[in-house]
């Protein structure tokens, strides 16, 4: 087991509310003690790290009061949920892992959340601390997406709930995994297109991002060679009038590019998840295995 | 003890990076340069305790948007890069493989993550069919001057036709089809050592180094957007001048021994790390070795405004440009041209052409003023 025992400041999850913030004021007076005494000793180095914990521990407290208030209110409005429960929602529709940056963009788009990228940061740390204090306690953990050498992708998330296979990365599922992403968010916008309301400009702006690169998706050029269609349109592909690819065309797009990595893609994760539970532990399994060894290809 | 060390003092030498080494094709006469960083000497410290600290290092902010441009192009495995290859290169849709090289777990050794590169490009250039495509994070090796540097490039793609193309990721943009020459050469000169590296690492495991190509691929943002583009940039010339450059460096020793014996760049730090050397001996120290100072070293050396004001204080012709330095020839400093000009010092052996062009010019210059 490697570091349980960090700063209490970020132990967010498995105590109570009031006993976690009582915990923190605890923290921060004493780190508070301690910074004077290092200011008064002229140890400056401890004094600048000290300050850092403070600040963690300061922002640890302030979450820890919003997440105090979030349940008692309206739980509706995805702003109000934790962090985490926003996380999943994106990353569900999305049925891929996915990192910071895809989360943050997919949930402003669609779900007109307000999260942000720093927001993210210590979550998976966060996550893998609660579950290897107490394994299998919650419903979901949000954890790592593994590498062919079972260690953690750096900076993908993923859902525990999900199947091995769809949590490893092969070297071509970071194009499946967003030619996946492509798919999902079109038909999220052809659903609410189609329920009568309209797709928020936010949604068809990150579907035409999505569909510029990929190859017949009305985003970018039609096939090799052509130059780009929004050569016609100056002001680019949002311009007057334009309402972004259709998300049926790039539905099809990328199900076609699709079918071409399928195979290779789904053979090399079956390899892997296969060697992921000959050798890995539960909790290494979902936060990644500390493999140190060079390759051996 | 080696003379190189020698010089250096007890400090460990500092390690190259791809725009030191880039640096060094861009002013190849420099005997200075050469030995400063044959011994691996950190030049923007000697500087400072000299009093003339360098003007440059990138700033904070354009270090933040070349991150942040970088991260746009390698989104979601490479997909913006992929696109751009497509276009580019005609790169056959089902070649979208995607490895991380630099992604070993933990925080591995520069020498873990370059045999794990090794490793994987080896097998790249081994069976074309079942290998990857883009290669993110790739650490290579150059040898210089007897000292290992760790590079690493933005991106190596393989399998455009069985062929290694290096991919520079820069944040200058590329206004109709224009960009500043200044940045596009520096990032040609740059991708050069790449290219040196993939190179040398293929030929040491066996492979054509041929199968690098010369070409590399610069992706810039476009006109005034975000949105970036790839061109390809030959660097045949580039190349040609840092193999000469190095190859000169590995000749140092010639330099070196003919420095006096109990020369040495020591700053003396205490065990705070601040030099303490006398500021005096250290200058003497530095202009022991010849320098050759040029107006655009003020871009690429740590040492420019040191060697600037040197040349200044001597009246060298260096600091009018090498244009018109290689036309003085054999003129040395700014007041022997002005008294040849004007006809008060008598031309020495082999100056009697220039001393006579430049009191034609004299004439002219009188003439029309």
């Amino acid at each position: 087991m490697r570091e349980i025992h960090g700063t209490p400041g970020n132990h967010w999850y498995a105590p109570g509310v009031s006993e976690r913030l009582d915990d923190l004021e605890r923290r921060i007076d004493a780190l508070r003690r301690e910074i004077r005494r290092a200011v008064r000793a002229r140890e400056n180095v401890l004094a600048r790290s000290l300050r850092a914990e403070l600040r963690r521990a300061e922002q640890a407290w302030d979450q820890a009061l919003a997440d105090d208030e979030a349940p008692g209110g309206d739980p509706a409005p995805g702003s109000l949920l934790p962090i985490r429960e926003q996380v999943h929602q994106a990353l569900t529709l999305l049925g891929v892992p996915a990192a910071a940056r895809v989360v943050v963009a997919v949930h402003t788009a669609l779900r007109a959340g307000s999260l942000r990228g720093s927001q993210l940061t210590s979550l998976r740390r966060d996550e893998e601390r609660s579950f290897r204090g107490a394994p299998f306690t919650r419903p979901y953990y949000l954890c790592a997406a593994l590498t062919d050498r079972l260690s953690a992708s750096r900076g993908l998330l993923a859902v525990s709930t999900w199947p091995l296979e769809r949590r490893v990365i092969g070297p071509l599922s970071p194009r499946v995994d967003f030619l996946t992403t492509a798919i999902r968010v079109a038909e999220h916008v052809e659903r609410s297109a189609g329920a009568g309301g309209h797709a928020p400009p936010g949604a068809r702006r990150l579907l035409a991002r999505l569909a510029h690169n990929i190859p017949g998706a009305g985003g970018g050029p039609r096939t090799r060679g052509l130059p780009p269609v929004d050569v016609l349109t100056p002001a680019g592909p949002f311009g007057e009038g334009f309402d972004g690819p259709d998300p049926a065309d790039v539905v099809r797009a990328a199900r076609a590019e699709l079918e071409v990595h399928a195979a290779a893609d789904a053979a090399a994760r079956a390899e892997i998840a296969g060697r992921a539970r000959e050798r890995l532990a539960d909790a290494e399994r979902l936060f990644g295995g500390a493999t140190l060894r060079v390759a051996t290809a | 003890m080696d003379p190189l060390d020698r010089l250096r003092g007890p400090v460990p030498p500092r390690p190259h990076d791809a725009r030191a080494i880039a640096a060094l094709a861009a002013n190849p006469g420099c005997a200075r340069r050469a030995v400063l960083d044959a011994a691996g000497i950190d030049k923007d410290a000697t500087a400072t305790h000299l009093g003339f600290p360098a003007p440059f290092g990138q700033s904070p902010f354009a270090i933040t948007r070349g991150n942040a441009f970088e991260a746009l192009v390698k989104e979601s495995g490479c997909a913006e890069l992929l696109r751009m290859l497509r276009e580019l290169l005609g790169l056959p849709i089902a070649q979208a493989a995607y490895t991380d090289l630099g992604d070993v777990g933990g925080n591995p050794s520069a020498h873990l993550r370059h045999s794990h590169t090794r490793g994987l490009l080896d097998r790249a250039a081994r069976d074309r069919d079942d290998a990857g495509t883009l290669y993110d994070h790739p650490l290579l090796r150059l040898e210089i001057a007897g000292q290992s540097a760790y590079l690493e490039p933005d991106v190596v793609a393989f399998q455009l036709g069985g062929r290694f193309h290096i991919i520079e990721i820069k944040s200058f943009a590329v206004v109709d089809g224009q960009a500043e020459p200044d940045k596009v050469a520096a990032a040609a000169r740059q991708a050069a050592v790449y290219v040196l590296a993939l190179r040398n690492m293929l030929q040491e495991l066996g492979h054509d180094p041929g199968r690098v190509s010369h070409e590399v691929v610069l992706v810039c943002p476009e006109n005034f957007a975000n949105r970036p583009a790839a061109t390809l940039v030959d660097v045949r010339r580039q190349l040609a001048v840092l193999r000469r450059q190095l190859a000169r460096m590995t000749r140092v020793g010639s330099i070196v021994d003919a420095l006096p014996p109990g020369l040495t760049f020591d700053l003396a730090r205490d065990a705070d790390g601040a030099p303490t050397r006398p500021v005096a001996e250290l200058r003497e120290a530095v202009r022991g070795v010849g320098a050759r100072y040029a107006p655009d070293c003020l871009s690429t050396c740590d040492l420019c405004l040191f060697c600037r004001d040197e040349a200044a204080a001597e009246g060298s012709t260096d600091l009018l440009g090498r244009q018109v330095r290689d036309a003085l020839g054999g003129v040395a400093t700014v007041p022997e041209a002005l008294g040849l000009a004007d006809g008060s010092l008598p031309p020495g052996e082999g100056q009697e052409e220039i001393a006579r062009l430049l009191r034609l010019a004299d004439r002219i210059y009188a003439e029309v003023s």
